[in-house]
């Protein structure tokens, strides 16, 4: 499998290894990633709640849109490295996990929510710009928008909940587990570690919750 | 505090609680941080308006009165959502540095917060020379600073090994 070859490289580059070596550089990378996606959503959250006509209503469109997006964009551009870091230090297990693979999905829908405004409703603003509520086209974006995103969030915490040792995942065919635990495991996790991962921190263990 | 935590354990609610832990415990979780999002957002907004940064064709009241009640009610989920995952997993969170100082940091944090957003609706004219001093801006980067720094910790909460011996949970092993 060719993928796993390169997620086998990517886990062994330098700062992979220094993210899995070290007990505080997966914590405080977690850390930041959660204050970034914070200001994404929460951010984003006032923009869509102007686009319905919920809140806001008073104010111009573009506007609100200006003054927010720029947080929005620069805490996303945060958010995607510090999930890349991540991603590094256990590719495989992250690559093979079911909830990864759907929160990346509905990243990819976010991006194209975005587009499909940014052709629609978002080209005709200066129309509704003072308007209390987007046209429909801009309303379901919102929708769209809020749901995809509260869905992020609750795919990204249970990522973390499947992605430790113990945790019985479906192992994947094609994939040695054996070579992530790199040796006998240290026990704790019911001597099923099928689906865990390359911890090297100290014991015990905790899970990555 | 650990018997404490062990007599919560012991009750009939924390049982419920934890028989339904494999979606209770990411679920509220997922919510808690939904809950931190709000407050986050809405904070930045005020931040920025009175720093002058954004929002400046809005009076700062129109920006208190539009965020204000997101940043109370969504820390009054945080409570809720809190409590839950404390009664479902009382060792974790009571038996924990993190968890711990993450409390002093959202006391001092609601308090500003609360001080600032009950505060200054009630007596606009009297907060109006203070909310354009310096000090007054400072204070507001303060508490977004703190609670920048109640996420990290709440986020430690399940790490709390990095602490060393500062930490209860690694005196158990």
């Amino acid at each position: 499998m060719p993928i796993d070859t390169f997620l086998k490289s990517v886990e062994a580059t330098k700062f992979a290894t220094a993210i899995r070596d070290s007990i505080w550089m997966f914590p405080i990378i977690e850390s930041i990633h959660v204050i970034c996606f914070t200001i994404v959503v929460g951010t984003i959250a006032v923009v869509d709640l102007r686009l319905l006509g919920l809140a806001s209503t008073q104010r111009s469109f573009r506007r609100i849109s200006s003054d927010v997006m720029k947080w929005t964009w620069g805490a996303f551009i945060l958010a995607v490295a510090t999930g890349l870091m991540m991603f590094s230090n256990n590719a495989r297990v992250y690559y093979h996990n079911p909830f990864f693979r759907t929160k990346m999905i509905l990243l990819v829908l976010a991006g194209v929510n975005v587009a499909v405004f940014e052709l629609t409703a978002g080209r005709t603003s200066s129309s509704w710009d003072k308007a209390p509520s987007a046209p429909r086209i801009g309303k379901v974006v919102g929708v769209l928008s809020l749901a995809i995103w509260i869905s992020v969030i609750f795919m990204g915490r249970l990522i973390g909940f499947t992605t430790h040792p113990g945790t019985v995942a479906p192992p994947t065919p094609g994939v040695n587990y054996e070579d992530f635990l790199g040796g006998p495991s240290s026990g704790g996790s019911n001597g099923n570690t099928s689906g865990g991962g390359t911890t090297t921190t100290p014991t015990p263990t905790p899970p990555n919750q | 505090m650990n018997s404490f935590a062990q007599w919560l354990t012991k009750t009939s609610l924390s049982h419920t609680f934890r028989v339904q832990e494999s979606w209770l415990v990411p679920g509220v979780q997922s919510i808690h941080i939904i809950g931190i999002a709000v407050i986050m957002g809405s904070l930045l907004m005020i931040a920025l308006r009175v720093l002058g940064w954004a929002g400046t064709d809005q009076t700062l009241r129109q920006t208190t009165d539009r965020f204000g009640p997101w940043v109370m009610w969504a820390l009054a989920l945080q409570l809720v959502t809190g409590i839950v995952m404390i009664i479902t997993e009382p060792a974790r969170e009571l038996v924990n540095f993190s968890f711990w100082t993450k409390m002093v940091f959202v006391a001092i944090g609601t308090t500003l917060a609360g001080i600032f957003l009950i505060g200054f609706p009630k007596h606009e004219q009297r907060w109006e020379a203070l909310v354009k001093s310096r000090t007054f801006k400072s204070m507001v980067i303060v508490t977004f600073v703190l609670f920048l720094c109640i996420i990290v910790l709440g986020r430690l909460i399940a790490y709390d090994h990095i602490w060393g011996s500062w930490s209860p949970a690694t005196q158990e092993y």
